[in-house]
């Protein structure tokens, strides 16, 4: 880079980083624009209470907490491109995107979080982070095997045979097969989560 | 994925409370953590040191760690706040039932013993007031070479705005002058609340000044190395380990967990 290389130089077509550039006419190249997304896990001494959560409650928590441990700096890296991808109220998964340049600046702030205030009530929980992918494509594909390792765990919990059964048929169902599946088998792990916790 | 320890969990007297600790440890992927006792003798009347409850007394069932297939290990742990030299007694038999032997030094000069003299494994670094001394080079070097570690502890940062300050500011003066080695990260966590995930607690080491690197290592090979540590202690000179086997007629039990290389008569 050093003696005045551009990316105009290349060829049209040129393969760099096994992925091809093609150009526009003004000469700049497409590039996608990068995030980070965080596949987070809410922990909390009371599952019942995670059905109170929303989207909002969430980020609001999450710009605070920046806020107090970085200051305007930090809720200034907190406002550009940050948002709640996915809430899965059921087994507590977030998925949080931040810039890619400052991730670590305000990954560095999650764990400061002790409650999450949602509809009134104060939810004493904290953020466990699971995954840290490029795309939410390999977030998803490490959530469906971390769910499955979930369910996993739960079989020497189960009471009865029946449960035991359920818990089964939920460990085959899980793959990432077709496209628009995935969705569906998430909601039915989480099904299964919410009748072993009962 | 590398095996992550957290060797600070308080003890409290209540049950149920340290279970859920065990348990939320287990299920955020902590493979061993280590129960800590804190002992505190003042000037004044002589104290008994806390005798470690037996793992199987606190908790019948051991969770499964997360992601691996093995229950998770518990291990005893004891921590002498020390303001005066003489809290700290060597070769003291009290001492022998725990795993891990640690002090909190309050003044300099037992910083430099700490460091130099005592046959402990763990160095806990103040992170409820402001440092009341500097870190010198000297005495952290000779740590480092005897294998002895410091401990940050997290969970007061997590507590309250003030202590957080003051974690920041003395884990930073550390790690200038040990430059990010032989430094634990550990949660001292009273609530299952406050404990946190590894990956958090790696990159919470940020603000901690330990590079990425570092704090990897102070969750899992520092800590491993800790272990080992602790159980060279038990031996003479790392080299030597006596035990008694179980005989029918073992007429003292009591004497079996004094090995016979460091009893005193021995060491003449």
């Amino acid at each position: 880079m050093s003696s005045g290389w551009r990316w105009r130089d290349l060829p049209s077509g040129v393969k760099f980083c096994g992925r091809k550039f093609s150009r526009k006419k003004s000469g700049t190249a497409m590039v996608r624009v990068k995030a980070r997304y965080l596949l987070c896990e809410l922990n909390v001494s009371d599952r019942t209470q995670l059905l109170l959560l929303d989207d909002r409650a969430v980020l609001a928590a999450v710009k605070t907490a920046v806020a107090r441990i970085h200051g305007d700096y930090g809720a200034a890296l907190c406002s550009m491109r940050f948002s709640i991808k996915y809430l899965n109220a059921h087994t507590g998964i977030v998925f949080l995107r931040f810039l890619r340049r400052a991730y670590k600046l305000l990954w560095s702030a999650l764990p400061f979080i002790t409650s999450i205030d949602a509809r009134g009530h104060k939810i004493p929980c904290f953020l466990n982070c699971l995954h840290v992918g490029g795309t939410i494509r390999t977030c998803q594909k490490f959530l469906v095997r971390y769910n499955t390792q979930q369910l996993h765990r739960m079989l020497p919990k189960c009471r009865n045979e029946e449960e035991k059964q359920e818990v089964r048929k939920a460990i085959l169902n899980c793959s990432l097969t077709k496209g628009n599946n995935e969705e569906f088998h998430i909601e039915s792990e989480s099904e299964e989560d919410e009748e072993a916790q009962s | 994925m590398s095996v992550f320890v957290d060797l600070n969990l308080s003890y409290t007297a209540d049950n149920n409370r340290l279970r859920a600790l065990i348990e939320t440890a287990a299920h955020l992927g902590f493979s061993t953590v280590a129960i800590n006792y804190v002992f505190e003798p003042t000037t004044k009347k002589k104290q008994e040191i806390p005798a470690p409850k037996p793992i199987s007394a606190l908790i019948d069932h051991l969770p499964i760690v997360q992601g691996r297939s093995r229950p998770i290990t518990v291990l005893n742990r004891l921590t002498v706040v020390m303001s005066d030299s003489s809290h700290f007694r060597p070769n003291a038999a009290e001492y022998r039932g725990f795993d891990l032997l640690a002090v909190y030094p309050t003044t300099e000069k037992l910083f430099h013993s700490a460091c130099m003299l005592l046959d402990i494994d763990i160095i806990v670094i103040s992170v409820t007031e402001k440092l009341p001394f500097f870190f010198k080079r000297a005495p952290v070097n000779g740590a480092v070479d005897r294998g002895v570690v410091f401990e940050v502890c997290y969970s007061a940062a997590i507590r309250d705005s003030t202590m957080r300050r003051y974690t920041i500011a003395n884990a930073l003066s550390l790690m200038e002058t040990c430059k990010g080695k032989s430094v634990i990260l550990s949660s001292a966590a009273e609530k299952a609340l406050e404990l946190r995930g590894p990956y958090d607690v790696i990159n919470l080491g940020r603000l901690f000044g330990l590079s990425d690197a570092d704090a990897k290592e102070a969750l899992s090979s520092t800590c491993r190395s800790v272990l080992l540590h602790a159980e060279t202690r038990k031996t003479a000179s790392g080299i030597v380990y006596t035990r008694r086997s179980c005989q029918e007629d073992s007429p003292q039990p009591d004497l079996c967990d004094a090995p016979a290389a460091k009893r005193p008569h021995l060491a003449e």
